[in-house]
């Protein structure tokens, strides 16, 4: 793994142990262990329905899946035990893979009601309108978004690459510790992919650790991960450098399934 | 004036009646002609009290009428002619580039009517309610509409009325190719159960436009029921923007008919209800020509143990081919004890019609929910979010800014954890 940053003796930030979930009586996680540290992107993959994005979704909190059995840390604290809010305001962020429209719930509002939860939790100031335009519009510069999109509703008549840039701004506005990207490159064109790998590189950083939770290679020539992890059947199968996915490009899937069910 | 014989009495009905008896000598004909008064008597006689076992009637507030202690129009009980010298509601700013017209308690604050009045167009039994203001009127803002204009009619309820009624009265003409601005709102809050009757007429000559903006933001105790007659001529356009946020109870019966080839008709409406309050609205639309639209969308959430009810009627006739008519309807239960009721109901007799439509009742989305949370919004905050959003498309339909801010404060006022987190702007 010689692109991986020199991170290895420092505690995850993210810690899962043998992640067991369920969702609607099925087992879809079976078994799952994973260590991030600070300064690392994974890369997540795997076939559709192998559950990288239940993996995403029940680290981030969403309701509707039992976790039978397993644990999750992040920064040391048992995340199971905090709110989706919580985990939010803790540094964790959620990229979706299909963000909902918010019809009346500006741009805007959101950011701003977000960015100061994190800072009321972080004991820091909230800012107030100006601080806060001046932080916006930087990034809305980055991500190539239109200003005026700041009036509008929450992704409302966006198309779907707007949809993942306004994911990504969100995610550029409020800073989080660990990003779960959750297949953020379905549905973009090149130009909108190269526009959205700009805005998450831009992130990267010492203190920071992002997921990538993809399906495809393509978005790693773009944000080049330090390791990438195959998910078949429910569990880690196969776990490597960014030469992995180059591979699962060459070979698809299939033989890495063969190999989980064997 | 001798009383006929009701088909079906009531207690209620006999209390309206004897009102009317004692008071008809005195009411004026400017503001309806005394034929019409009688007529309209009869034919409440006729047609009886609503009861809430007819289908029409079932989601109303009828008790709430019971309690209203009189029926005469409590302008009545003034000095003849002198302004009511009652502490009335404050006036909401003016409306920049409207001219401004103020009824209290009925009655024109200033000079008399604008224009002659007509008996007003005949309510079929579902706007049976129309009838105790063709009875009871005092006054009427009849207004004919040539060129473009933009008016204000405000309804207010002085505490003078307290206990009794008041009976706005609106009757509009929009001559060929007219344009009008018309916002209509209803304040006031007096201290016991008073009665606010409402009518309104309205006839839309060919190419005639008219957006109408209605806000009835009533007292607590008030019991508010309006009855709304449109006829839209060929290539005419009637757009209704309603907001209904005040009143213990409130009854909107309304008609429309699109009689001209072209004719198009917009009702965009929300209702906010909480504590005990009911809302209720009966729309029906007849499509009677070719190539004629109907757009109706309306927004309810009702809190506490309110309850909201939607009646969206579009009967499409055999002459109407090429119809096109479109529903949306969507309640939001947020109290243990709340009720939404939303009745969709499309009767097509032609071929060539495009038609949909949708009613939905439920909670907050909580794909939509979750997606607040995990911004790291509060569940509170997310909640009060959602519920302003659910609004967001008809109040955004009222493009007047000054109407729409007054709208979205009355229906803040209806959630007050929308006004603590600051959506309003």
């Amino acid at each position: 793994m010689s692109t991986a940053p020199d991170t290895a003796a420092a505690a995850p930030l993210l810690e899962i142990r043998d992640l067991r979930v369920k969702v609607g009586g099925q087992e879809v996680l079976r078994g799952v262990s994973l260590a991030v540290r600070a300064g690392e992107v994974h890369a997540i993959m795997g076939p559709n329905g192998s559950g990288k994005s239940t993996l995403a979704h029940v680290l981030a909190g969403r309701p509707g899946y039992e976790i039978v059995a397993g644990t999750a840390c992040f920064e040391g604290r048992d995340l199971f035990a905090l709110a989706p809010e919580q985990r939010a305001r803790a540094g964790l962020f959620l990229g979706f893979q299909y963000p909902v429209e918010i019809p009346g719930v500006n741009n805007a509002y959101l950011l701003k009601a977000a960015v100061n939860a994190a800072r009321r939790e972080r004991g820091l100031a909230e800012l107030d309108a100006f601080e806060f335009l001046s932080v916006v519009r930087a990034k809305i510069k980055l991500m190539q978004i239109d200003e005026s999109f700041l009036s509008r509703g929450v992704n409302e008549g966006f198309s779907g690459g707007e949809k993942k840039r306004n994911e990504i701004l969100q995610m550029l506005v409020l800073e989080p510790k660990l990003a779960l990207l959750d297949e953020t490159d379905s549905g973009l064109d090149i130009d909108a992919l190269k526009v959205v790998a700009h805005g998450i590189n831009s992130l990267r950083a010492a203190e920071r650790a992002i997921v990538l939770v993809t399906h495809y290679q393509r978005m790693l020539d773009y944000v080049v991960p330090d390791y990438v992890h195959v998910l078949a059947r429910g569990r880690i199968a196969r776990s490597g450098d960014r030469t992995l996915a180059l591979e699962l490009e060459r070979r698809g899937y299939d033989w890495i399934s063969e190999q989980a069910a064997a | 004036m001798s009383t006929p014989a009701a088909t079906v009495r009531s207690d209620i009905l006999d209390r309206i009646l004897r009102d009317y008896e004692a008071v008809a000598a005195r009411l004026p004909d400017a503001a309806v002609p005394r034929e019409a008064r009688g007529r309209a008597m009869r034919e409440l006689s006729r047609l009886g009290w609503p009861k809430a076992s007819d289908e029409q009637w079932r989601y109303t507030n009828l008790r709430a009428f019971e309690r209203v202690p009189a029926f005469a129009p409590a302008v009545l009980a003034r000095t003849a002619g002198g302004a009511p010298g009652v502490s009335t509601p404050e006036l909401p700013p003016p409306l920049p580039g409207f001219e401004r017209l103020v009824y209290i308690d009925g009655a024109r604050a200033d000079t008399g009517a604008l224009t002659a009045a007509t008996s007003g167009p005949e309510w079929p039994a579902e706007q049976r309610l129309g009838l105790l203001c063709d009875m009871f009127a005092s006054d009427v803002a009849a207004l004919r509409i040539r060129g473009t204009s933009s008016i204000e009619v405000l309804f207010l309820t002085s505490d003078a009325a307290a206990g009794a009624a008041c009976y706005p009265r609106l009757q509009l003409e929009l001559e060929p190719g007219s344009q009008l601005q018309l916002v209509e709102r209803h304040l006031g809050s007096p201290d016991a159960p008073t009665l606010v009757g409402a009518n309104i007429a309205i006839e839309l000559r060919a190419g005639a436009q008219l957006t109408h903006y209605r806000l009835q933001q009533c007292g607590a105790q008030t019991v508010f029921t309006d009855t709304l007659s449109a006829r839209v001529a060929e290539a005419a356009s009637y757009s209704v923007r309603q907001v209904a946020i005040g009143a213990v109870s409130a009854r909107t019966s309304a008609q429309v008919r699109l009689a001209g080839r072209g004719a198009a008709f917009s009702w965009q409406a929300i209702a906010v209800g909480r504590g005990q309050q009911v809302h209720d609205t009966a729309l029906k639309v007849e499509h009677l020509a070719a190539d004629t639209r109907t757009e109706e969308v309306f927004r309810g959430i009702a809190d506490e143990r309110a309850r909201i009810a939607f009646s969206g009627h579009i009967h499409i006739a055999a002459s109407a081919p090429g119809s096109d008519a479109r529903q949306s309807l969507r309640g939001l239960i947020e109290g243990a004890g709340a009720e939404i009721d939303l009745r969709p109901r499309l009767e097509i007799n032609t071929d060539e019609v495009k038609a949909q439509h949708g009613a939905t009742t439920g909670a907050l989305d909580e794909n939509l929910m979750f997606y607040l949370l995990a911004r790291g919004i509060d569940r509170a905050t997310a909640r009060a979010l959602l519920k302003w959003a659910f609004l967001g498309d008809v109040l955004r339909a009222i493009d007047l800014p000054e109407v729409r801010s007054a709208a979205e404060h009355g229906a803040a006022g209806q959630l007050p954890d929308v006004v603590a987190i600051g959506a309003l702007t």
